[in-house]
């Protein structure tokens, strides 16, 4: 499903169908039905807890695989992300508040503004790469939360704004199993938008543009509208994760936005694996769990009570140290790991791929 | 005969702890020898200059087995500025001098600082008057062939006893070339220093070199002095594009050098 | 009068800052994101050192400003050593999560609570009147004095100086340098050194005026427009760019809005961005270094 690396013995295919087919061959097939059974067996096996922490995840994977398709795929670096996730929180949240607009207006209203923030995060990258690029999207970034900060203040919401509920045609999301799912078939769907952007043209050329933006323009793709086109998409799916955010925390303030936040999302994609949807998928799981992970850990320690009042110092402190780590000695993320995995086994006697054929 | 400076065994690099560049080449040089490196592109010629000069971490690669050896001294896998100091001194193929430095002041960056830095300084602008006239220069706005004068004349300033070139001939025109091989063994003779050549022309090669070995694949196939390599007949045919001695003009019978050397190679196991 | 002090000690601060971000890019061509974390640390050292040498607040502060080198060189020798040849982005998050690292281990050690080096130095600060009935802080005019040597020291070292020089090359052409047997750890060991010196001096400098707190980072975030308006690669353009940002901040917040002083820097930097990416005094290089 999520693999580009060839399989250890021959696996034919024999038509267009066949090439095209998401699910190819057995053993995905009973892994792909062991993983669903399980994602809809775990609302009714676990308690509220874990439920919340899997909401987590899916809002946050929402938000790393809209990234991964920027920064992974078509080579744009941004630090705005948490930028774009408070512009569809805080549009959902004044719609709501403002209008009384249900879900249904809402939803579309925050993708409009993704898409609309996406265009402008986007044209930078037709003048600038690299580095540049990543400082006018963090420069971005502050002025969408200095606009957030202003509508609070002006509006008299200093603390933030609640917002109701979400309800569909007379039923009320509340329900944390409910959630759940919504949230479980929401990242399902970001998914699939992805893996079939990727496997189209539109991934080609974006993977074209990361690769050489010259040759790429030399070879008739259109570079800057492709890049636009990844700037939109990317937001406005980031700005549906915002607008869900606003709706399962039922409360937005500008605080949850901050710098950080951006950070992490970085940090999801890099510490999951560059390039790979499975990465950033993991890499969501690993850093959403990560505080809970370390809180849990600091509840087996003896003397707790002197880290009590400084959990978030100590939460920091992990989190600097686990990035560091990764990117200092697992630079291709949790995915690097698993590939890695994988070859030794695949070509275990060996030790190195040949030198002819070899994948770079 | 002259003792060995430089001596390369069985060296194997491997890049990305996954992919074999270089498969076991040996090869050696002699103090005060001119010898040259030959292949076509994706031979492994670049690799097995990076692996001497120990560029090789910056790529995530390393010599994996083997030996390179320098005047006793064990220098696989060492960083480049010390490899540097001891004598090896690479001018690389692509970006060789610091361009916002002038012509001076790139003469000045390197380390090793000799006592004599002036004596030498006066001498390198014997070897290249055009430098002199440059000194204030930014390194930059240079043509190609003063660039490169200046690339080796910078070489020089760290005192090597190996001077290593990464495509002399590259991208100059062959009155610059033939300029710079005779400089070059001006500061042979000279210096009393070690060159080795990396090139995709043979023809340049081999008309200043005392001794050549040629790449294929990541392995050296083929190595001699310049008269046996001249008169070899592969050598001929598929670097110097001379006629394959059945009296075929060269323009005519330039077939791709792969398919000849496969089908050479063939007939030479098949019988 | 007094608004012109303002921005003068505003940019003073700013350049100062700016000019870490520009010797550890020029160099080593990383941005430096944990700047400002490390400027806070050169603060809270100063609380360290003046426990320690209690009494003699000059030895005190000598001591923190010699420590913040060897922090400086030690992040590059124990850290970014390990990231020369990755992607930039790699680079750059490494020192955003060293910048989160030091956060968290500040509140660890110091705890969150403001803290003010110069009572625990016994220092006092004075405000000082110049002509036109304009106020200073005795801190504040000691930051734009250290400020102009500091410029003065970098401009000398990197034009005349042997090691400058050899900064220069290495920041131009570091296979090169290497080939020419620049150690290109040490060039950029002291670079990192130096920058965290400047950083720390302002970071102990503004301590002294206002205390410190964990949100001192910011200052440098803010800094950073300054660095590059001015040319990331230069560095009379920090000393611009700072001026530049720092006029606009004090004249905006004045006569518009005090809400804006977080942006305005960020306005300044996108605007620059669109007209001229690589800065006023920079040189235009490739833009792709991803």
């Amino acid at each position: 499903m999520f693999r580009s690396t060839p399989r250890a013995s021959g696996y034919y295919r024999t038509g267009y169908g066949q090439d095209l087919a998401l699910i190819q061959t057995r053993t995905e097939r009973i892994s792909l039905a062991i993983l669903v059974t399980l994602a809809i067996a775990l609302p009714f096996i676990a308690g509220p807890f874990l439920l919340d922490l899997a909401c987590q995840v899916f809002l946050a994977s929402i938000g790393a695989l809209s990234l991964m398709l920027l920064t992974g795929y078509a080579g744009q670096i941004s630090l705005g992300h948490a930028g774009l996730i408070a512009a569809g929180a805080f549009t959902t949240g004044i719609l709501a508040r403002e209008i009384a607009a249900p879900f249904w207006i809402t939803l579309p209203a925050s993708a409009l503004t993704g898409i609309l923030l996406g265009l402008i995060f986007g044209l930078p990258s037709l003048r600038l790469r690299g580095l540049y690029l990543a400082v006018s999207t963090l420069a971005l970034h502050f002025i969408v939360i200095y606009l957030g900060g202003e509508y609070e203040t002006k509006r008299g919401f200093s603390t933030g704004i609640l917002i109701d509920p979400p309800s569909l045609a007379g039923f009320k999301l509340t329900d944390g199993r409910a959630w759940y799912f919504v949230l479980l078939l929401a990242a399902a769907a970001s998914l699939m938008i992805c893996i079939n952007l990727l496997r189209s043209s539109s991934g080609r050329a974006w993977r074209a543009v990361h690769a050489r933006e010259t040759v790429a323009e030399a070879l008739g793709i259109n570079v800057a509208g492709y890049k636009l086109l990844v700037f939109v998409i990317s937001s406005s799916m980031t700005s549906v994760a915002g607008c869900l955010f606003a709706y399962y925390r039922g409360f937005v303030s500008i605080e949850a936005f901050d710098l950080f936040l951006s950070i992490q999302y970085v940090a999801m994609i890099i510490i999951g694996g560059m390039g790979s949807l499975l990465g950033a998928l993991l890499g969501a799981a690993f850093v959403t769990l990560f505080p809970y992970l370390i809180e849990s850990l600091l509840a087996l320690l003896p003397n707790i009570q002197k880290f009590a009042g400084d959990i978030f110092a100590v939460n920091y402190t992990a989190f600097g140290v686990v990035m560091i780590l990764f990117l200092v000695f697992e630079p291709l993320g949790l995915v690097g790991i698993w590939r890695r995995l994988q070859n030794y086994f695949l070509l275990w006697p060996f030790k190195y791929r040949p030198l002819t054929g070899a994948r770079k | 005969m002259s003792s060995v400076l430089l001596s390369v065994e069985k060296a194997e690099v491997v890049y990305k702890r996954a992919i074999t560049a270089v498969q076991g080449i040996s090869l050696s040089v002699r103090d005060g020898q001119i010898v040259a490196l030959l292949g076509t592109n994706g031979a492994g010629k670049s690799t097995t200059l990076r692996a001497i000069s120990g560029f090789l971490g910056l790529d995530d690669a390393r010599v994996t087995e083997g030996a390179i050896t320098f005047d006793g001294h064990r220098i696989e896998n060492r960083p480049p500025h010390e490899i540097a100091r001891r004598g090896v001194v690479l001018v690389p193929e692509r970006e060789k001098v610091f361009q916002n430095l002038t012509v001076a002041e790139n003469l000045a960056a390197p380390v090793p600082r000799a006592a004599d830095k002036r004596r030498l300084e006066d001498q390198i602008y014997q070897f290249f008057p055009r430098l002199a006239d440059l000194r204030g220069r930014v390194g930059g706005l240079l043509s190609g062939g003063e660039r490169q004068m200046l690339a080796i004349a910078s070489a020089l300033m760290c005192r090597p006893r190996l001077l290593m070139i990464d495509e002399l001939s590259l991208g100059l025109a062959p009155v610059v070339v033939q300029d710079l091989t005779r400089r070059l063994i001006m500061i042979r003779d000279q210096l009393g220093i070690a060159i080795l050549l990396v090139e995709q022309s043979a023809a340049v090669a081999l008309s200043i070199s005392d001794y050549a070995y040629v790449m294929e694949n990541g392995r050296i196939v083929l190595d001699g002095d310049r008269e046996r390599l001249n008169s070899h007949q592969d050598v001929q045919e598929f670097y110097l594009g001379q006629s394959d001695g059945n009296g075929q003009d060269s323009t005519t019978a330039r077939r791709s050098y792969r398919d000849v050397k496969q089908y050479r190679r063939s007939r030479r196991w098949y019988g | 009068m007094q608004l012109f002090i303002n921005i003068i000690v505003l940019a003073s601060i700013y350049a100062l800052i700016a000019c870490g971000y520009v010797l550890i890019y020029r160099v080593s061509r990383v941005l430096n994101l944990a700047h400002g974390e490390l400027m806070m640390l050169g603060a809270y050292l100063v609380l360290a050192t003046a426990s320690l040498f209690a009494g003699h607040p000059l030895v005190a502060l000598g001591a923190a400003v010699l420590l913040s080198i060897v922090v400086g060189a030690m992040v590059y020798v124990f850290l970014m050593r390990k990231m020369t040849g990755e992607m930039v982005l790699a680079a750059i998050l490494t020192t955003v999560a060293l910048g989160i690292l030091i956060r968290g281990v500040i509140v660890l050690v110091w705890s969150a609570q403001q803290q003010y080096p110069a009572q625990a130095l016994n220092l006092a600060n004075p405000s000082l009147t110049l002509v036109g009935d304009g106020h200073i802080s005795l801190w504040s005019a000691v930051l734009v004095a250290t400020n102009i040597l500091v410029y003065g020291a970098l401009f000398g070292f990197l034009r005349f100086g042997r090691w400058g020089m050899r900064m220069r090359a290495a920041g131009q052409n570091p296979l090169l340098a290497a080939q020419r047997g620049i150690n290109l750890h040490t060039v950029y060991a002291l670079a990192w050194g130096l920058s965290t010196l400047t950083g720390a001096l302002a970071g102990i400098l503004m301590a002294l005026d206002s205390g410190v707190t964990g949100s001192m980072p910011i200052i440098a975030l803010k800094a950073f427009p300054a660095a590059l308006v001015g040319g990331l690669d230069s560095l009379a353009g920090g000393l611009v760019g700072a001026l530049i940002i720092a006029t606009a901040e004090v004249l905006l917040i004045y006569y518009v809005d005090p809400l804006l002083s977080d942006v305005v820097p960020f306005l300044v930097l996108l605007a620059m961005l669109i007209v001229r990416p690589w800065g006023l005094f920079g040189t235009r290089e490739e833009l792709d270094r991803v």
